[in-house]
């Protein structure tokens, strides 16, 4: 029995594979004084202006599996999404990833403004490197969905941004994917859209065979997540199941705000 | 189940020298479309937001003629017969050069934001950014044609021969273009350095003044000589002006060997361009 389910592990390998994986960043590069302050805070940075956003990170999803990843701001959750994506290379390490991938990040990407609706849509499918034809095939729909009414003639630039992240969701949700990313984008445009985009995602979860989350919202990921990673300072410090691992992170989180309103009782511990 | 693919679509192994350019010339091929898409934007957005929109294509290099007709016939009062047409035949390839060129600078910068949200390969946008630089020359032969309602018995069967000129002039703002469009992104000064460079490249190379006047100073000083041999415009300018206005075969082997030495070119920076666009993310 033990032996039949390696091969078949070996058949099928895992969607998404980690090993041994490290994201530097080199600061002498980029003259952002926004990501220098975030590195100067953490202490992660050393002498020669390097920084590791993510560092050791082993990590396997197996199919089926929906991943939280929660951590404080600046811990290297949408870095990991986006070597995830295949946007960033990893410094060190390896990472596979297999099968179709969507990702949800930010909305509209890629989107130019003197286009129309229709144009960009086969715009953006270029980007994602869809066939064109199967792309033409599904823009009805995906206008359909975005329910642009008579705006879908118009110029993107003559849109508000509720129309233009509707557009941005249509479009990058209309791939079926093996690996699902998802950067807290349930948000998008007026109450009946949210109420649509859930139902559309939660149908594009049922079919992906892996999905990855990264989120502030706990309650909804404990909800939709069976496994959730914490990470901090770009390394995982927790791993489980999703609703023992987010109620750990939650009480270390009030433990933290509790120690951070007391001056007196941070210095005892500092010392 | 059986729907899925497990097929790696992140992570593929690096590849050696030769496999790294492969893949990068492979992507370009299969993402043909979206370079055709990135041209047209960007040609659209020039003529976009202004009162003349289109017409702008064609004005540009026409009051650029007019510029330096006056500062040349005019003002420094040099003896050239035809001279609009002598100045024309440098000028107009010029201009596509460095549009190019300006273009080149943001081609990847300005596309910070898909960038970040996409994976995609990353070489479409300065190709994107050649081929739309294309166009400005493809517009200014328009206003250059029409100098030979000025000058007729100057048109010759050999004014076609400009073709296989421009091909190789297009042939050399490929590399370029793919070097400066990653340099851009790790010093923005290049955007402030590149009109004040190309200005004292274009008075280096025979475009106001005919070749032999270069050719005399080359020979006072040697060093000057050398830079003349080895500049690319040198012999791109005599080939347009060969074919536009003395109608005359051009130097084929001359164009020839140049169109040879930009391959390697391209293939280096084709090569250094893939192996510097995982910084692009990171640094932008």
């Amino acid at each position: 029995m033990a032996q039949r389910r390696s091969t078949r592990a070996k058949a099928v390998p895992p969607p998404i594979q980690l090993t041994g994986l490290g994201v530097q960043y080199d600061l002498r590069l980029s003259k952002k004084r926004k990501l220098r302050d975030t590195v100067l805070r953490d202490g992660r940075h050393s002498q020669s202006g390097k920084f590791w956003a993510l560092r050791d990170v082993d990590f396997r999803v197996e199919t089926g599996e929906s991943v939280a990843v929660i951590g404080p701001n600046g811990a290297g959750k949408s870095t990991m999404l986006q070597v995830l994506a295949g946007i960033l290379e990893p410094s060190v390490g390896k990472v596979e990833v297999r099968g179709k991938i969507a990702t949800l990040l930010q909305l509209g990407a890629g989107f130019d403004p003197e286009l129309n609706a229709r144009e960009n849509t086969l715009l953006v499918g270029e980007f994602l490197g869809i066939p064109h034809k199967e792309m033409v095939r599904r823009v009805p729909a995906i206008l359909e969905f975005a329910g642009l009414g008579e705006f879908a003639d118009a110029e993107v630039r003559t849109y508000s941004s509720g129309m233009r992240a509707r557009l941005g969701f249509s479009v990058a949700t209309s791939v079926e994917p093996d690996v699902l990313l998802l950067d807290e984008v349930l948000s998008t445009g007026d109450a009946a859209f949210i109420e649509k985009s859930r139902g559309r995602i939660t149908e594009l979860m049922k079919r992906a065979r892996a999905i990855v989350f990264v989120t502030h919202d706990l309650d909804s990921a404990a909800a939709i997540c069976t496994r959730a990673i914490e990470l901090e300072g770009g390394r995982i410090v927790a791993d489980g199941p999703a609703k023992r691992v987010i109620a750990a992170y939650k009480k270390k989180m009030a433990k933290r705000a509790t120690t951070a309103s007391r001056p007196d009782l941070a210095a005892r511990r500092g010392s | 189940m059986s729907t899925h693919s497990t097929e790696l679509t992140v992570g593929r192994p690096r590849r050696g020298t030769i496999g790294t350019i492969f893949e990068s010339l492979a992507s370009l091929a299969e993402r043909r479309r979206l370079v055709w898409y990135l041209t047209m934007s960007e040609i659209r957005n020039k003529g976009a937001n202004s009162v003349l929109g289109n017409v702008w294509w064609f004005l540009d290099p026409a009051l650029q003629l007019f510029v330096y007709f006056l500062l040349v016939s005019v003002i420094f009062q040099q003896a050239q017969p035809a001279i609009l047409l002598f100045l024309g035949s440098a000028i107009l390839p010029w201009k596509w050069f460095s549009a190019a060129l300006a273009s080149a600078t943001t081609s990847v910068r300005g596309r910070e934001q898909v960038m970040r949200q996409i994976a995609f390969p990353h070489i479409v946008l300065p190709a994107s950014s050649v081929f739309a630089s294309v166009a400005n020359f493809a517009f200014a032969l328009v206003p250059l044609g029409a100098l030979y309602l000025l000058y007729p018995d100057r048109l010759t069967p050999w004014a076609l021969a400009v073709l296989p000129v421009a091909a190789v002039q297009f042939l050399w703002t490929v590399p370029v273009v793919i070097m400066l469009s990653a340099v851009a992104v790790f010093f923005r000064d290049v955007s402030n350095f590149i009109p004040h460079g190309l200005r004292i490249w274009f008075y280096l190379s025979p475009a106001l003044f005919p070749l032999e006047k270069l050719q005399a100073l080359g020979d006072q000083y040697p060093w000057f000589g050398f830079f003349v041999t080895i500049n690319p415009f040198t012999w791109l300018f005599s080939g347009y002006r060969d074919a536009l206005y003395y109608g005359r075969s051009p130097q084929w082997e001359v164009l020839g060997i140049l169109a040879l030495a930009s391959i390697p070119a391209t293939l280096l920076s084709v090569y250094l361009f893939r192996r510097v666009s995982p910084l692009f993310v990171k640094v932008l």
